[in-house]
């Protein structure tokens, strides 16, 4: 569970100091699906990434799990990162040298794994995006949808109990979008992961429990679609 | 392993800009093989030059002090031997009495710059601490000079040259020092210790050759028939006596020059060896504090006394060679540095993604400075590979390098003139060419592996600075 209270971060811009995300506090209850939905430039990155211990808060407590991450030393954040977080990027972010066995592998490198164990668990991962048969091909040998189910499987190989979802479908079309969210839901409710989705498609957050709403570094909580949408004690 | 794959992908990936990285440090490791080389063999001939000289095991020469030539117009020493030069034509003068030189050979074996040496203080240095063994030796110059029979006179023909061959007293009884213990026996005998007191001769097979020379004829020194028992050729043609005879022989027909004083109690070099390399500064010491007159070399020393081709190599690969491979090296590193570092900037998303998906700073360097370190690895060994073919280019195309030792004959020819007289001294240099090999050392090798391996981390850690600073959020907000 994370509990955010008063978080505030600023950014530099010049001599100008911008809010990305003001006075926010939030609760999002283990196995949760909470989408976040804004204009570009109003904190919706910015949230996933304080969430995801890849940038600091200028002020407030981000709590996981009894854990304070805005007091958590590098190399435990990295290694709450590696073991609880798995994220998903809308560029895919793969790294292009790398099969997309390699690419999922590298999510378990952190977490010393030995290499019988990394090679079965990366079956398995890509097997359940439905791309064993594509285990040996590079990203660029692989459309943009197959690239996002890599790096849903990435994400998902190390079974962590978070999933932070920037854009997943941004670069995607229709039909893939579609593939992509009917996979991440799927997932969500067979593995009870808590998933914060960060999307401009409003029939995407519909979907989701809960939908958050950025504006200006703000956040409104409103219920989502879901019929076992849970309504916490939000505040924002 | 995942480390190695990433790496081999990585690399392979960017083909074109690591080969060039290689290539660069190969260049300038190729280069400080190939100096490195040249600069060993040209010690390498230095040392063949020296060994041929003072013979190999000799680590201090002690040599006499230089006799101060005389002063134009000075009386001659007792003794010795002058040719004067006048309207009336040539004299030779010994103690006061002169006589008509023309069509007269003067035949004299002289001690040329090399002052003498108490026979005595042969024992004494031997018996010094760290002294592992001394010879006493003569380095003696036979000089002939034939006066031509109008010459001095009025339209007489030009002063002489002088003929010279250099001859060497050799102690018989430590013939494993001293300029005979480098030499190998072509033709008949060495000189034993039961020649000590023969008219016998060992010859340089360089010498006999041009003088055509056998074992069994005679050779003429200070007028004296010795008989030559064998022939002997010295490494690397260096600059070799012309014969050699017992040190007692060379005693008692040797005079002092222009003192004219016999050489039957002294010595003029004293061949040392210490016992040990760590010895011979100690030894040098206290050599110079016996003998506070006497000359004190070490062979680092004596190799400043050659000049000519050798000399100018040796300065050649050690100054320009030398700052040319640091240039090239500092070049090769700034190249490296760059070409890690623009890589890592076109990275900035990838590691910002590791970062993100759990790896730390500490692993994402490591990766990093392994891919530097693998491209240092293979210009290293193109390195290593473009020294041996510089070397052996050196080797092959490189012409023979000349050493030249001048050497006093001791002899003093004073002319006399309507304005006054003049006099000049004869030397006697000896240019001999020593054969350029460059050979690649393990010494070398190992440098080699070090500067890849250094410029591989070097170029690693300019990359792995950016790295460490990257911040994953600002990372994946630049591209995504």
């Amino acid at each position: 569970m994370y509990q955010l209270t008063d978080v505030t971060k600023l950014y530099a811009k010049g001599r100008r100091t911008v809010p990305a995300v003001r006075d926010l506090s939030l609760v999002i209850r283990d196995g949760e699906w909470l989408a976040i939905q804004g204009r570009t430039g109003h904190g919706k990155s910015t949230l996933l990434n304080l969430l995801g211990m890849l940038d600091r808060p200028t002020s407030g407590t981000i709590v996981m799990d009894g854990k304070d991450l805005t007091r958590l030393p590098g190399t435990q954040a990295s290694r709450l990162r590696a073991k609880s977080i798995g994220f998903i990027f809308q560029t895919f972010n793969l790294v292009p040298t790398l099969s997309a066995a390699e690419n999922v592998e590298a999510a378990l490198i952190p977490l010393g794994v030995g290499a019988a164990e990394r090679r079965r668990r990366v079956a398995a991962a890509l097997d359940s995006v439905a791309l064993g048969d594509r285990a040996r091909h590079l990203p660029g040998e692989m459309s943009g949808g197959q690239q996002q189910r890599v790096a849903v499987a990435r994400a998902l190989v190390k079974e962590p109990t978070v999933l932070l979802a920037d854009e997943p479908t941004g670069n995607l079309d229709e039909d893939t979008r579609d593939e992509i969210i009917n996979l991440l839901e799927k997932l969500w409710r067979e593995r009870g992961i808590t998933l914060v989705l960060v999307t401009h498609d409003t029939a995407i957050a519909r979907r989701a429990q809960r939908v958050g709403v950025m504006s200006k570094g703000l956040l409104t909580i409103q219920a989502g679609a879901q019929p076992d949408a849970v309504t916490g004690p939000v505040t924002g | 392993m995942f480390f190695i794959t990433y790496l081999r992908r990585e690399l392979r990936r960017r083909m074109r800009q690591a080969v060039l990285i290689a290539l660069g440090l190969a260049l300038g490791i190729g280069l400080v093989v190939t100096v490195t080389a040249a600069s060993a063999g040209v010690k390498k001939a230095q040392a063949d030059v020296l060994k041929s000289l003072y013979g190999v095991g000799t680590d201090i020469t002690v040599t006499g002090k230089a006799p101060k030539a005389p002063t134009p117009g000075s009386a001659p020493a007792k003794g010795a031997t002058q040719i004067q030069v006048g309207p009336g034509g040539a004299k030779i003068c010994q103690n006061g009495k002169c006589e008509n030189a023309a069509g007269k050979t003067i035949d004299h074996l002289t001690p040329g710059n090399y002052g003498p040496i108490n026979h005595s203080k042969v024992a004494e240095v031997a018996r010094l601490k760290d002294v592992a063994a001394a010879a006493g030796g003569l380095v003696l110059t036979d000089m002939g000079v034939k006066i031509p029979k109008n010459f001095g006179g009025p339209g007489g023909s030009a002063p002489p040259s002088p003929s010279s061959f250099n001859v060497d007293g050799v102690d018989t009884s430590h013939l494993s020092l001293g300029p005979l213990s480098a030499g190998k026996v072509t033709s008949g005998r060495s000189l034993t210790n039961a020649d000590a007191n023969s008219d016998v001769a060992v010859v340089d097979s360089g010498y006999a050759k041009s003088h055509k020379l056998k074992v069994g004829k005679k050779v003429s020194i200070a007028g004296h028939s010795f008989t030559i028992i064998g022939i002997v050729t010295q490494p690397q043609s260096g600059a070799p006596p012309d014969v050699y005879i017992p040190l007692a022989r060379a005693q008692a027909l040797g005079t002092g020059g222009s003192s004219g004083k016999s050489l039957k109690n002294d010595v003029n070099t004293i061949y040392v060896t210490a016992a040990s390399a760590s010895d011979i500064a100690t030894v040098q010491a206290e050599i110079k504090k016996l003998l506070p007159k006497d000359t004190v070399t070490t062979a680092a020393s004596l190799a400043s006394q050659v000049t000519g081709s050798v000399s100018g190599t040796a300065k050649l690969a050690n100054d320009l060679g030398k700052w040319l491979s640091i240039l090239v090296l500092i070049a090769a590193f700034a190249v490296a540095s760059l070409l890690t570092m623009s890589a890592v900037g076109r990275r900035v998303r990838e590691f910002g993604t590791l970062k993100a998906l759990g790896w730390r700073s500490r692993r994402i360097i490591a990766q990093v400075v392994g891919e530097s370190l693998a491209i240092g690895i293979v210009g290293g060994a193109a390195g290593v590979a473009l020294g041996f073919a510089g070397a052996a280019i050196i080797s092959s195309v490189a012409p023979k390098l000349t050493a030249a030792l001048a050497t006093a004959t001791g002899q003093h020819i004073q002319q006399v003139t309507s304005s006054g007289s003049e006099s000049f001294s004869p030397t006697v240099s000896h240019t001999v060419a020593v054969p350029m090999s460059a050979s690649v050392t393990t010494g070398a090798i190992v440098l080699a592996v070090v500067l890849a391996l250094a410029g591989g981390l070097l170029a690693g850690s300019f990359g792995s600075w950016r790295i460490a600073r990257l911040r994953p959020a600002d990372a994946l907000t630049r591209v995504a």
